[in-house]
């Protein structure tokens, strides 16, 4: 069965892993709140609720099953984050990691930057295989020997060891956000990111903890006038002055830091009009974007509201070149999803290696794709029913209207406590991470 | 253990098992619509909420069996030509019921979190925009109409012990006549004969008189010493209590209550106990 990806309609998702307990009891700890792939894609970072950051890395093709691309084993397990109390708030400050970016490789270690809510870490995985033996004051178990034993010298060598994988953490960037930080982002220079936070946005410098630049604070003087927050930023990835941040408004802004320190004033501003026939109680929560993502071009940006993924052009202001439904039937069943909360659900999106097919979760733990290409759209679903090895997902149809067909499902019988807000594509191949509840699924082309 | 499955609750199964249904706290009884709902995570599936598309699965609860109102919301939201036109009793109600939602979600509080911004803003907004539709549309959105709860906006409210708003002591809260029926008051010559309560002046005068009540415990005396200009309060209850939230509601009451809106201005400066608030609107809406 064919699908959209990779600029050909002939791809084939197989299931190739999962990973994560199997109970449908979820421990809150392991709520699985970041993905994301590293620059090459051989290594994949989550993060979860607990503080925890699990990186995953790709084998190398084996030569028996060239088709095949790798599995994805467990390379580094650490906690990154812990709760912290604010006393003088006398509140607490989740350990739950918002946000990881990896940071370009560039030398045999790697590097990436997480973050809870209030505090960002720049961690250093590195690799250890060698450890010396030999050594003249000590045995090899540590033990000191007796000076007086010693009676020739020798150097100590490199021996191999049981392949030993490190991470400390380099930076600790705290004390500079007041509210939430809902973003990071690497520059293109690779020398500062930016942090964003509802009201503000600060520049760092990666060698520096002490201090940060904010550049954007659209807090207002009277807190009480407060209409819109900043919901997600990101730099461009070729133009280290340019960087665009979204809001609960529906509004992108784009800024360049040539022009001023406090790019308060955008350079441009993206925002469509609102259509009237679609007027509702619930419009602006609606339309609070809630990622934003450049295409690796960096000719377009994709913005994911609630109903919604838009691409736009970053020439034109005026109106998205492109939306995708992502799951439009929901828009009858809005007052519902304010109900149960469901609609300040946060999804994010993401864009193939070559932009010409972007992803973004659902409810029920489905997923949607949409082709820019061929102008087509698939939903398959991520669930332990369809895990057999290398078998290929089957699309999944929701049924709107009175009748439905044979496996179709009913809207009525969505399960909205499944929900996929966390998605990430391979920068190269079409391998792709989807992080239900608890679970992180990893589907590849069948002929990759 | 089986194959990983899903269990997906099918909208009969969400439904009382008892026809019987309790009858719902007096507060939400107005916001009743026949919108089904889903179960959220962590969420208390409200009564008020509960109704079924089918015919034959109606709750029993007698006030609904008239209007169905439920069928046509559902369609009304998705036939947009005809929404604004034939069905503005339910869109009235529904209005009534994200009203009694969002104030309902404002008051959430998880003691030692820190609220979401964002969700807080986004709560605000739908808040003012319904109370701009309320106003729009020639709604009395002040109180139930009952000159006895006047009393509780001016400042010598001190006298009345009791903070039960005379609203709810009336017990006439089980009317589910549509809202838009402004009470008679001194400023708004209505031919209006209903008597009960304005549902939509119901929800105000909990605020209403949560503020009075609040207005009067002189909360600037009690914080006096207290230096808080050393940190921004990023907690949203605090600023938005004390602040935006009860003067929007305060825009509706009638002009002669300037001194409430100084002494709102005093209460700005006012860390707000909002288990305090909590404990006020319990009382006043008596659940």
């Amino acid at each position: 069965m064919a699908g959209p990806g990779g600029g050909s309609s002939d791809v084939q998702w197989c299931f190739s892993q999962v990973k994560g307990a199997m109970d449908d009891d979820v421990a809150e700890a392991d709520i699985i709140s970041t993905v994301e792939f590293n620059h090459t894609g051989e290594l994949l970072a989550t993060g979860d609720k607990g503080g925890r950051v699990v990186i995953f890395q790709q084998e190398p093709e084996s030569k028996n099953q060239p088709q095949c691309k790798g599995e994805y084993n467990v390379y580094s397990t650490f906690q990154s984050h812990e709760p912290e109390f604010d006393y003088l708030k006398s509140l607490e400050i989740e350990e739950k990691i918002n946000k990881i970016r990896w940071l370009p490789q560039k030398n045999a270690a790697q590097f990436l930057l997480s973050t809870n809510d209030k505090t960002i870490k720049l961690w250093k995985i590195s690799e250890r295989d060698k450890r010396p033996e030999g050594y003249n004051l000590k045995e090899e178990d540590g033990r000191y020997r007796d000076p007086n034993s010693v009676t020739t010298l020798r150097v100590p060598v490199l021996r191999p060891m049981d392949l030993m994988v490190e991470a400390s953490p380099r930076r600790v960037f705290a004390n500079a956000h007041t509210y939430h930080i809902n973003s990071i982002s690497v520059n293109s220079d690779h020398e500062t990111y930016l942090s964003a936070d509802d009201l503000r946005i600060n520049l760092w410098h990666l060698e520096i903890t002490d201090r940060s630049f904010n550049i954007v604070d659209i807090k207002p003087a009277n807190m009480e006038e407060l209409t819109e927050v900043i919901t997600a930023a990101e730099f461009h990835p070729d133009q280290c002055n340019t960087f665009v941040y979204s809001s609960s408004k529906g509004t992108i802004r784009l800024c360049d830091m040539r022009a001023s320190a406090l790019c308060d004033q955008h350079a441009k501003m993206f925002e469509e009009p609102e259509d009237p026939n679609n007027r509702s109680f619930f419009s602006e929560i609606i339309s609070s974007i809630s990622d934003v993502k450049f295409s690796h071009s960096g000719r377009y940006m994709m913005t994911r509201d609630y109903l919604s993924v838009k691409i736009w052009d970053l020439n034109m202001e005026t109106r998205p070149v492109e939306t995708y439904q992502v799951h439009e039937y929901l828009r009858s069943k809005l007052c519902s999803l304010y109900e149960n909360d469901c609609i300040f659900d946060k999804f994010e999106c993401c864009w193939n290696g070559n932009d010409s097919v972007v992803m973004t979760g659902s409810y029920n733990n489905f997923f949607r794709m949409f082709d820019r290409d061929y102008r087509q759209d698939v939903t398959f679903e991520a669930s332990r029913e369809n895990s057999k090895p290398r078998s290929v997902l089957k699309p999944r149809k929701i049924s709107t209207g009175g009748k439905r067909k044979k496996d179709e499902i009913s809207v009525d019988s969505l399960d909205f406590n499944k929900k996929i807000l966390h998605t990430a594509w391979h920068p190269l191949d079409n391998i792709i991470a989807v992080a239900t509840t608890n679970n992180l699924y990893i589907f590849q082309d069948k002929l990759n | 253990m089986g194959a990983f499955h899903h269990s997906q609750p099918s909208l009969e199964c969400l439904q009382p098992a008892s026809p019987a249904s309790p009858s719902p706290p007096p507060s939400w009884k107005f916001g009743v619509s026949c919108l089904w709902s889903m179960l959220g995570r962590g969420v208390k599936r409200k009564w008020s909420s509960l109704e079924v598309p089918e015919a034959e699965q109606l709750p029993n609860t007698t006030a609904m069996e008239d209007k169905r109102p439920g069928a046509a919301l559902e369609e009304s939201e998705e036939d947009r030509g005809d929404r604004r036109s034939r069905t503005n009793a339910g869109h009235v109600e529904q209005r009534q019921l994200v009203l009694s939602l969002c104030l309902e979600k404002l008051q959430q509080y998880q003691a030692g979190v820190e609220l979401s911004l964002r969700r807080s803003v986004l709560l605000i907004n739908t808040l003012r925009q319904i109370q701009e539709e309320m106003r729009s549309d020639g709604t009395d959105v002040r109180l139930g109409g009952v000159s006895p709860d006047a009393h509780l906006l001016r400042d010598d409210f001190r006298d009345d012990e009791s903070v039960t708003c005379p609203g709810c002591t009336e017990g006439d809260t089980e009317n589910l006549s549509p809202p838009p029926s402004p009470e008679p008051t001194d400023t708004v010559p209505t031919d209006l004969q209903k008597p009960p309560p304005n549902a939509i002046g119901h929800t105000f005068s909990d605020a209403g008189s949560a503020m009075g009540y609040l207005s009067d415990l002189a909360l600037d005396d009690i914080f006096e010493d207290i230096d808080t200009s050393m940190y921004e309060t990023s907690e949203l209850p605090s600023a938005w209590a004390a602040g935006s939230l009860w003067p929007v509601s305060v825009s509706f009451w009638p002009d002669d209550d300037v001194k409430l809106c100084s002494s709102v201005g005093s209460l700005q400066s006012c860390l707000l106990d909002l288990n305090e608030l909590d404990h006020i609107m319990e009382i006043l809406v008596k659940s």
